[in-house]
């Protein structure tokens, strides 16, 4: 009887769940495999979009390494940067409760108003960035309209929100035990020492979780390139999500757009499971 | 007993939130509240926000009191999603009754048979005296393979706007423009500004656009008589040779920084690059005008044709309109047609000018245009009349009707785009456009796209 009440009170989420994710997730198997544009009856064409889009398509594998090459950098500076900063604001001092919050404030600032407040940041001629390098006597870059500044500047915007993980991490701080520290103490281990074998192996496991969270979301990235550069300067931020967002939306290609998305999945679970694979070897629960 | 009573307590709780959201619809009226409930509707979506939406709020209205049969129910949605928002309201089957757009779309409509072809509501002899009475460039922009899918209700057309204090600062007669490009081009270097650090901070003349320029250099991206894409041709070559130059002179990278530091996020309006003062001269739509009369109605400019460069075409450039399309599967066609006819001036010009003249609308056609009201409307803002005059041009060209068009027109931007930033050489730019769209057109073909 219990067990019914708890279905009838989730009940809503579960239809919404079923209606709007569950069954355009199956759909989309299907749009994969035809030419469909919303509005007309979709058409079979087989295996056609997948190979096209494996051989035939400059900017599925243009957005795929963008994709890939924003992964492989942006997620490793988010983790080396949340966990130093966490790590700093860990510390026993006066007022740390401020400086928590104000380094935790951006990740709650709405994508699209941060994004927007970058743009005139980056601005070239009249940003804030480049009249700091200016002091300096160096003329900064053209950073969202030349390549490939364009895609580093997007990098680097990526440690505006980093407050988020470093929350986490803080969390994960603070469940090490300090008797070990005070064993390690007793042993004449220093800071550096304790942080090593101490703190970072029982962090691994909040890491591993940041580091499939932040691999997962960046195969997704999407709303800041679509906000800042739409893609450009030529196509050098157009995302894998960006592109397929393009060809749904834009060119009204759902079936290619699908089939897009599917190898996206597939790509996301691939990278997502040699993760989980490798994750034995290097995340240490204690035990 | 505490048990119940709780219990009791949540059903209560969940009980008025039911009725408090049942009842919230009811009590606070919603966008579409009826004015007369007792004719049909007729829904119409539009994509103008701002001053510009009190105006079609105004023509609504207007149309509503005229007749007694339907009420019109006007719906601003945002520019940018309109057309998927329409296209999912069609595959819901609930469409609105007619809709006003923009964007790139009706060749694709039209080939999805998702829009009336609006000749098919007229009688032919109606229909033959329209494709007298609308201008050229107005029936380009509207017709597919032979009928009229969308009905233009403001054309957009692009001038040169120039100021007349940067041209005397240099030593130039604005009475007398040149009368080549290449004349144009050279004043436009003498007033070009550049701060200590060698940064832009006035141009000259910045020109963009290569569906604007192809025409203006005598080609285009179509042949109109065969109905095919035409994209390598010298003429296009020379256009997109001369944008390149053009940025080349002030230097690539400097143009870059400087129209970035020129425009809002949003784009909006009031920071207008000419107007602020930082171009001397700018190639811009007809609307500006009004937006000037509004915002700075002091302020001294005035306007002109761009002149053609030797062996161009004169009067020549893009256009593209704010259209009417009625979907297929429309609940009220007859009260949508009505409906457009009323604003468009198919029916009462005289008092279709006005429509015109609040909103500092193109028309498209001759009656309209020829309205005592719209050439007074003429007569008090005299820059306008150079927008006016270039509707009859047979010179202005819309990006082609073809089924893929927003696919094209992007990589035309893009081919532009990596040209004027001196990236790639305009050569290996026009070679890459040729690539991609050989390429899409094979793949059209192999998926059984009849274009």
């Amino acid at each position: 009887m219990k067990n019914r009440w708890g279905y009838l009170f989730i009940s809503p989420w579960l239809i919404g769940a079923l209606f709007f994710v569950v069954g355009p997730f199956i759909a989309s198997v299907y749009f994969s495999f035809t030419r469909y544009d919303i509005v007309n009856s979709p058409v079979w064409v087989g295996m056609a979009n997948y190979k096209t889009l494996f051989f035939d398509d400059p900017l599925f594998w243009n957005g795929l390494l963008t994709t890939l090459e924003y992964a492989a950098v942006a997620v490793p500076l988010g983790i080396i940067g949340g966990v130093g900063l966490a790590l700093l604001l860990n510390l026993e001092l006066p007022g740390m409760g401020i400086y928590r919050t104000i380094f935790y404030l951006p990740s709650i600032v709405p994508v699209v108003a941060s994004s927007v407040v970058f743009m005139w940041l980056l601005n070239p001629q009249i940003g804030l960035v480049n009249s700091l390098i200016r002091l300096l006597g160096v003329e900064g870059p053209n950073w969202l309209q030349k390549r490939p500044f364009a895609f580093w500047s997007l990098v680097g915007m990526s440690l505006w929100s980093l407050g988020g993980s470093m929350i986490i991490y803080l969390a994960g701080l603070k469940d090490v035990p300090t008797t070990l520290y005070e064993a390690a103490v007793i042993d004449g281990a220093g800071a550096w020492n304790r942080t090593r074998h101490i703190t970072l192996p029982l962090l691994t496991p909040v890491i591993f979780f940041n580091l499939v969270m932040g691999v997962i979301g960046a195969f997704q990235y999407f709303t800041q390139a679509y906000i800042m550069t739409q893609g450009g300067p030529e196509d050098s931020t157009t995302f894998y999500g960006l592109y397929i967002f393009f060809r749904a939306w834009r060119y009204l290609d759902m079936g290619y757009a699908s089939a897009l998305a599917w190898v996206l999945f597939l790509a996301i679970t691939c990278v997502t499971a040699v993760i989980f694979k490798t994750h034995s070897k290097w995340v240490f629960y204690g035990r | 007993m505490a048990d119940e009573s709780s219990s009791r307590g949540l059903w209560l709780g969940l009980a008025v939130i039911l009725v408090v959201a049942v009842a919230v619809p009811w009590i606070v009226p919603g966008p579409g509240q009826r004015h007369y409930p007792h004719r049909k509707v007729v829904r119409f979506w539009h994509v103008w926000t701002g001053d510009w939406e009190k105006v079609v709020d105004g023509i609504c209205d207007q149309f509503n009191e005229s007749q007694t049969e339907y009420e019109v129910i006007p719906l601003s949605v945002p520019g940018d999603e309109a057309d998927s928002k329409f296209l999912i309201a069609v595959a819901g089957d609930n469409p609105p009754d007619c809709m006003a757009q923009w964007q790139d779309v009706i060749p694709n409509w039209a080939e999805s048979k998702l829009v009336v072809p609006l000749d098919t509501l007229m009688a032919p002899d109606e229909w033959e005296h329209q494709q007298k009475s609308i201008f050229p460039a107005a029936l380009r922009i509207g017709m597919y393979k032979g009928h009229l899918y969308g009905l233009t209700v403001g054309m957009n057309v692009y001038g040169l706007y120039y100021r007349p204090d940067y041209f005397r600062e240099a030593g130039l007669d604005p009475d007398h423009l040149p009368g080549t490009l290449e004349g144009l081009s050279a004043w436009a270097a003498k007033m070009d500004k550049v701060d200590a650090n060698g940064n832009l901070i006035r141009v000259g003349f910045l020109p963009w656009g290569m569906r604007n320029f192809a025409p203006i250099f005598g080609g285009g991206f179509f042949d109109w008589a065969k109905g095919s894409l035409n994209l390598d041709t010298p003429e296009n070559m020379r256009a997109l040779e001369w944008l390149t130059d053009q940025h080349e002179r002030l230097g690539f990278d400097k143009v870059v920084r400087f129209e970035a530091s020129q425009h809002t996020a949003s784009g909006g309006q009031g920071d207008w690059p000419f107007m602020t003062g930082a171009m001397a001269m700018d190639l811009d739509g007809q609307w500006r005008v009004q937006e000037v009369k509004r915002l700075a109605p002091d302020f001294d400019y005035r306007t002109a044709p761009i002149p053609p460069p030797a062996g161009g075409r004169s009067n020549a450039g893009f256009c593209n309109g704010n259209f009417m399309v009625i979907p297929t599967s429309a609940h009220d066609v007859a009260g949508a047609w009505a409906f457009i006819k009323f604003w468009s001036g198919l029916v009462n010009p005289q008092r279709a000018a006005s429509f015109y003249t609040s909103g500092g609308w193109l028309p498209m056609n001759r009656e309209v245009r020829d309205a005592p009201l719209y050439q007074d409307y003429i007569r008090q803002n005299p820059q306008f009349k150079t927008f006016v005059d270039l509707l009859e041009s047979p010179n202005l060209y819309p990006i082609p009707p073809v089924p893929y068009q927003v696919y094209l027109s992007d990589r035309i931007d893009r081919m532009e785009e990596s040209a004027c930033i001196g990236s790639v050489s305009p050569r290996q730019a026009m070679d890459r456009l040729l690539l991609e769209m050989k390429r899409e057109l094979r793949l059209r073909k192999e998926y059984g796209y009849v274009d």
